[in-house]
């Protein structure tokens, strides 16, 4: 997944809490290794981009309209209130930009890009979507947001779900806690019938389901309470 | 997770300009993309498109309106719009609850209308990854699942030898209530909508392209329904679903998941035009399924008693 890097254009600091994590730890010790090597992989592949795309569009201009030639195409979008700007393959997935490139690890993959778990969900424009099945360059002008950014903005789900012990290994917890949100976003309000419905595109191997709607429903009420 | 190969991506701006794409030859059509990414991504099938054509940046193909005595729907309407739209809820519940129960509520977020009635069959050998079994269906020369495990294969017999069955849930609500399907270039029956062609599940020509849906106005008292079996709620494709129009002494019912295409039940419109009560509807469950037969082994027998059982249910919803 990693052999096509991309260097993103400008990235906002949309995560100065302050606050280390693990992850953060793990990154950074990583790139302070590898900082002299990867500066130079760096350069190359800015140059090798910018060949690739001067030669599709050599080759665009010379080819018929209806078999234009693959190039990198230009996405701007906004992730958990940041703006990030990146040149994209036309295959890449959503989710493959928002780990690989972005650094949100939420989006997990578990059923392996078939659509079948709901761990890769993310909230695309108010809607929950599967990260895995959306392809990064139809997201221009997209508004997108993670469980990394829902975290951040203290959302009562979350606090709803460590109340509840809605999880156990927690892998899939990201994807339920996005479908979460995209529901209450939309319905505050929601039965447990709505809960369940909304949530039934979600695996979780733990099978932790029981504690999934009353962990909704706290935090609905919890949101009433505030407003 | 397997990623997917390289390809263009042309967002379409007009129907005739996507068309003109698919004349090209080797590309393919992209809405909702919930099949096509999944089956590019294994790798499905023997030939992989050099180009996506984007549908959904065509302007004025995502809409539910009423007019001139019908219901029209842009292909480009996303399942969950029509599953919540309170218009389909009450007049054409079986659409509209055929939608509902499709798939995921991500998937129905992201899923069109014309996406749904296009994809591709189902059965475990034609969607098998990395095209291990070159079936009839890609054009080789047999079908694996007739002397393979076919436990979820056709029960009406094989069309031009192929076994898979279609698995969407609005198609036969679209049959039911008696849909014709808008495209560039003519408008089809629901009804004829369907049929087996190499890969595809659709008579569509391969410049021809889905606009819209016209579901005429059901006249007052008639009723519909859509009721579908599969091993879990949400998430999985029907073992059998079955939707019916009953009314003012007319009705349709179509089963599907049980065929190469969607299954019109005939047989049991023919005795339910009546009254409807448990009996009749027992006795239509058991017409409808009176020419169904198991494949050889009798791995599939368990779906007739269900789609018998579907058939009865849809017509007692319809009561």
């Amino acid at each position: 997944m990693s052999e096509e890097k991309n260097k993103p254009i400008k990235k906002d600091d949309s995560e100065g809490s302050g606050h280390i994590s693990r992850r953060d730890f793990l990154k950074d010790a990583g790139l302070a290794v590898g900082a002299p090597a990867l500066g130079s992989i760096a350069v190359s592949t800015e140059a090798s981009a910018q060949a690739k795309a001067n030669a599709s569009a050599a080759k665009g201009a010379s080819a018929s309209a209806a078999q234009p030639a693959a190039e990198l195409v230009p996405v701007e979008l906004t992730v958990n209130g940041g703006k990030y700007r990146y040149m994209v393959e036309p295959h890449w997935t959503l989710r493959q930009l928002l780990r690989d490139e972005v650094g949100f690890t939420s989006p997990k993959d578990w059923c392996g890009g078939l659509g079948a778990c709901g761990s890769c969900t993310v909230i695309m424009n108010g809607r929950p979507v599967l990260s895995c099945l959306t392809l990064a360059c139809e997201c221009g002008g997209a508004v997108i947001e993670t469980a990394e950014g829902i975290a951040k903005a203290k959302h009562p789900i979350i606090q709803a779900y460590i109340n509840n012990n809605a999880f156990q290994c927690g892998y899939c917890t990201p994807g339920f806690v996005c479908t979460a949100k995209a529901l209450l976003d939309k319905n505050p309000d929601p039965t447990e019938a709505d809960v369940r419905d909304a949530l039934g595109g979600n695996l979780c191997r733990c099978a932790t389901y029981q504690r999934h709607p009353p962990a909704v429903l706290e935090a609905a009420a919890s949101l009433k309470q505030k407003a | 997770m397997k990623t997917l190969k390289k390809f263009a991506h042309v967002n379409a701006k007009t129907v005739d300009e996507a068309a003109s794409l698919l004349r090209s030859g080797h590309a393919a059509v992209l809405s909702g993309g919930t099949d096509l990414l999944g089956t590019l991504r294994f790798e499905v099938l023997p030939t992989y498109p050099e180009v996506l054509v984007n549908l959904k940046t065509i302007p004025g193909m995502d809409y539910i309106r009423e007019e001139g005595g019908m219901l029209k729907i842009g292909a480009l309407t996303r399942l969950e719009d029509i599953a919540k739209k309170e218009l389909i809820q009450k007049k054409y519940t079986a659409l509209a609850e055929g939608a509902h129960r499709t798939a995921t509520p991500h998937i129905r977020e992201m899923g069109t209308i014309a996406g749904n009635i296009c994809q591709l069959n189902r059965c475990w050998y034609f969607r098998n990854p990395d095209n291990r079994f070159n079936c009839i269906r890609k054009g080789g020369k047999m079908c694996y699942a007739m002397a393979g495990d076919n436990r979820y294969h056709s029960i009406f017999g094989a069309v031009k030898m192929c076994l898979a069955v279609n698995p969407s849930d609005t198609a036969p609500a679209l049959v039911a209530l008696n849909a014709k399907i808008k495209t560039n270039k003519r408008l089809i029956e629901a009804e004829n909508f369907w049929d087996m062609v190499v890969p595809g599940s659709t008579i569509l020509a391969a410049d021809e392209i889905v606009t819209e849906i016209q579901i005429p106005t059901p006249a007052a008292g008639c009723k519909s329904a859509f009721i579908k079996f599969a091993i879990r709620k949400s998430i999985d494709f029907p073992i059998v679903n079955c939707a019916a129009m009953i009314g003012n002494g007319n009705a349709r019912i179509c089963l599907n998941a049980v065929y190469n295409k969607p299954y019109r039940a005939l047989k049991a419109e023919e005795l339910i035009k009546g009254k409807i009560d448990e009996d009749t509807a027992d006795a239509a469950g058991a017409a409808a399924v009176a020419t169904a037969k198991a494949l050889p082994g009798d791995r599939n027998k368990w779906k007739i008693p269900i789609a018998k059982t579907m058939v009865k249910r849809a017509i007692l919803a319809c009561a």
